[in-house]
């Protein structure tokens, strides 16, 4: 009984990890940057292909 | 886009949009009829004023990729921000373009090798928009990066927290149902795994803000949470292998809900920085140079000494000058606090920053712009900032007070225990269980909580706080020094006293008065045409109307020639002015009118003292504030108004320099200074004060120099400020109270060696509950 909680417990930390990764990976990419711009962004028409 | 056989550009798809809709409905005329003179920037206000040797300096260099920062005017709805993006993202060399529509800020990656800098501004001019080379401010990269820092501490903590929290339950079960001795001690192991990173690297700031407390013997709340952390990691250290209860959870979540205070307090600080933006003109100064082919706009930094400029009615004077031709009035109360327009001949000089009121003049360039009045100013704001002593905040002074009294209770615990016959080990634990209960999470939610609720109450209401501090501050101000013109007074003269001559009613003589100033800009002009539609005269038409600058004005009403102006221009008229007229008093000014070659009467005006001055004076007053008055105008005059406002202290004639020292003189002597104002001579005293606060619509190094703004120039938000700011800081000290107490009840459990760690979580839980709670009363609390 003891070694399944082990092994929930890492599994439970290796998927917090994942998660945490994408939130390091997110705040280093800026998304947190600027809060007002993304909520207008809905309303652009989307870019042409580019010639 | 073609029509009506006609080539059209439009500057955006918006704009295309709204033509075709308007031209859909049948109303093409509109763009007949449209004003292109007053539409948008001004042509050519660009024209390559950046070369690329110039814009060098403003490069920042990345990972083998230049990063520009530019400021960009013109930017007034998101589809602006949008079509800057996609334009400048399709020039060769461009990696990577953001605009920030709160900010008009544009931030361009782009390869050296391929694209110029000075190609990507040209880009951004020929749209239309007027870029300007931005450098983050020091103080503002800084932010930015400590900001990014914290959110990823915070994160981290906050996910190993979690994670903590599942183990723990698992304890506090166990602890009450039992648990299998290796169970417990897996459950244990794997706290100190999570709990490690979160002491050691979220918690480093913390660290090493305790460790420069005790070195510069300044004791303040960094030292408290790393005693309270450390304390109860280690304990709990020393528990997992001599098999007692842990104590990880305290460490991690003191650590984690202190970050998330220092969260919230950058938050409130960068809504306040987006609100005062809102009130600056992103517009750079720019001025009309004379030149031998005509006239073109340049930036008034480029400006040399001899240059000749070109100023119309209604525009500030770019530099210190003097004027060559023309005649003109000028507004100097931005400057010199003069409430009145000063008439200037040609000879005269004239100040940086002042307003030109009626004609346009040439002027000759005296010095250039990094010489000039307000420069002088902002250098003059510049040292009193790097002079202004920071001031300790309350819980740092809790917890300065707070820190040895814990540890001395540590240490007869120490004592007492060893006294009694306890093992050492067993004593030594006891008396670190004192110190990590006496720790309270909330602490470091109790200032930031109440603060961001304080300052969103007030900047529903149009005050804007740009600090946590300037609450705490305001809270204890002991003196408000008031500016005169524009603060006390509303910066325009209004009419006090209609004097007829017998046998003329007062409504007529202000009727022909209002006729003949009606296409005036002249602040006296406005006020008596204001005055009249007041009283709900008629307009009377006015023809073949002359203004003569410094003197007054002419025309010819219902057939008569009426003239209105001070008493030697209509002795020049040939009008003969009775010498017994009462003289104005300081501060006044009269109007005397003739109709027909007879004088009719006199008019007196003064510039007004606000709706609510003497309210807020006698609001500071009843609360034992004493109140000064500092004025750059006339002593007289300052005495006039300070006697109207029932301001006793009044000081005239002073320079901005002189207003500075002043408050300096009486900070020394332990006074808390609040300084309102609104003008570029105000900056210094606005920087030196404990609190600066500047009114909208005021000037704009005055706003940026102030710690607190009030929207819509209106004083009675001032009283709500302070109000605001008393009720905030007795939730703080509420707030530090509930939070102390329900670790200070477990303090004799600590010492008798009888703590649990049920009882830790739940100290924690209820004292970060009170708080939390008690913070959001604020919001709902009327402060009218």
């Amino acid at each position: 009984m003891d070694e399944s909680i082990v092994i929930l417990i890492i599994l439970s930390l290796l998927l917090g990890a994942g998660c945490w990764l994408v939130f390091i990976w997110a705040v280093k990419k800026g998304e947190f940057d600027d809060m007002e711009r993304p909520k207008h962004r809905m309303l652009d028409d989307d870019e042409e292909r580019r010639p | 886009m073609e029509n009506e056989g006609v080539e059209r550009v439009f500057c955006c798809r918006g704009c295309h949009g709204a033509y075709l809709l308007i031209t859909g409905v049948g109303l093409g005329e509109f763009y007949r009829r449209r004003e292109w003179d007053n539409a948008g920037l001004p042509a050519g206000a660009y024209r390559e004023q950046y070369s690329d040797s110039y814009l060098a300096p403003f490069v920042r260099h990345e990972e083998g990729e230049g990063v520009l920062e530019v400021l960009i005017d013109g930017i007034r709805c998101a589809s602006c921000a949008w079509l800057n993006e996609k334009i400048l993202a399709r020039l060769d060399g461009v990696r990577d373009v953001r605009v920030n529509y709160a900010t008009s800020r544009a931030r361009v990656r782009f390869d050296p090798a391929l694209a110029a800098p000075s190609r990507i501004f040209q880009r951004i001019a020929d749209l239309g928009y007027l870029p300007r080379p931005y450098t983050l401010a020091d103080s503002e990269a800084a932010a930015a990066r400590e900001k990014r820092g914290l959110l990823i501490r915070f994160g981290t903590a906050f996910f190993l927290t979690m994670q903590l929290m599942a183990y723990s339950f698992a304890l506090y079960a166990g602890y009450f149902q039992g648990i299998a001795a290796d169970t417990r001690q897996t459950m244990q192991f794997f706290s100190l795994l999570v709990t490690t990173p979160v002491v050691f690297y979220c918690g480093w700031p913390f660290l090493v803000g305790a460790w420069r407390g005790m070195k510069n013997r300044t004791p303040g709340m960094d030292l408290l949470i790393a005693i309270g952390a450390l304390s109860s990691y280690f304990y709990s250290v020393y528990a997992l292998f001599g098999g007692g209860e842990v104590y990880f959870e305290t460490a991690a979540m003191i650590v984690t809900l202190i970050l998330f205070g220092r969260l919230l307090e950058h938050a409130a600080r960068r809504r306040a920085a987006a609100g005062v933006e809102r009130f600056l003109s992103l517009s750079p100064p720019e001025a009309q140079r004379l030149t031998s082919n005509g006239v073109e706009r340049v930036a008034s930094a480029i400006l040399r000494p001899g240059d000749i400029l070109l100023v119309g009615a209604g525009e500030r004077f770019p530099v210190d000058g003097h004027v060559s031709a023309g005649v003109t009035e000028v507004d100097e109360s931005p400057a010199t606090g003069e409430a009145l327009p000063v008439a200037k001949q040609p000879g005269a000089p004239v100040i940086g920053g002042s307003i030109n009121l009626t004609g346009t003049v040439q002027v000759t360039v005296d010095l250039p712009l990094g010489e000039s009045f307000v420069a002088r100013v902002a250098r003059l704001v510049e040292e009193a900032q790097n002079r202004r002593a920071p001031v300790q905040q309350l819980a740092d002074r809790v917890a300065a007070l707070f820190v040895p009294v814990v540890l001395v209770l540590a240490g007869i615990t120490l004592c007492w225990q060893l006294a009694g016959g306890a093992a050492p080990a067993i004593a030594l634990m006891n008396a670190l269980a004192v110190v990590l209960i006496a720790c309270p999470c909330a602490l470091g939610l109790a200032t930031p909580t109440a603060i961001l609720a304080g300052s969103g109450v007030a900047a529903a209401s149009g005050v804007i706080f740009k600090g946590g501090d300037v609450l705490e501050r305001l809270a204890r101000v002991t003196v408000v020094a008031f500016d005169k013109t524009g603060t006390l007074t509303r910066g325009e003269p209004r009419i006090t006293e209609v004097l007829p001559v017998p046998g003329i009613a007062g409504d007529r003589l202000l009727g022909l008065a209002a006729a003949v100033e009606a296409g005036s800009t002249h602040p006296l002009a406005r006020a008596i045409v204001a005055e009249h539609a007041r009283s709900g005269g008629k307009d009377t038409p006015a023809e073949d109307v002359r203004t003569v600058a410094g003197g007054g004005v002419t025309g010819v009403v219902a057939g008569m020639r009426v003239a209105a102006g001070n008493r030697r221009f209509l002795q020049g008229e040939g009008v003969q002015v009775p010498d017994d007229l009462q003289e104005p008093a300081p501060g006044e000014t009269a109007v005397h009118l003739s109709e027909a070659g007879c004088y009719r009467g006199t008019l007196v005006l003064q510039d007004g003292v606000r709706d609510g001055a003497s309210d807020i004076v006698r609001y500071f007053q009843e609360r034992g504030v004493a109140c000064h008055l500092l004025s750059g105008d006339r002593q007289e005059s300052a005495r006039t108004i300070a006697r109207q406002v029932g301001i006793e202290n009044v000081r005239g004639d002073l320079l901005p320099a002189d207003k500075g020292t002043l408050i300096e003189d009486m900070q020394r002597g332990g006074a808390v200074v609040l300084m309102a104002g609104d003008g570029i001579n105000d900056a210094p005293a606005l920087a030196t004060a404990a609190v600066g606060c500047a009114l909208a619509g005021g000037t704009d190094i005055a706003i940026e120099t102030s710690d607190l703004v009030l929207a819509k120039g209106d004083l009675a938000r001032l009283r709500l400020a302070h109000r605001v700011a008393r009720r905030t800081m007795a939730v703080v000290r509420q707030n530090l109270g509930w939070a102390f107490i329900y670790n200070l009840v477990g303090i004799p459990l600590a010492m008798t060696g009888r703590l649990t760690p049920v009882y830790a979580a739940a100290a924690m839980a209820l004292s970060s509950l009170c708080v939390v709670g008690n913070s959001l009363r604020l919001q709902r609390s009327d402060h009218g």
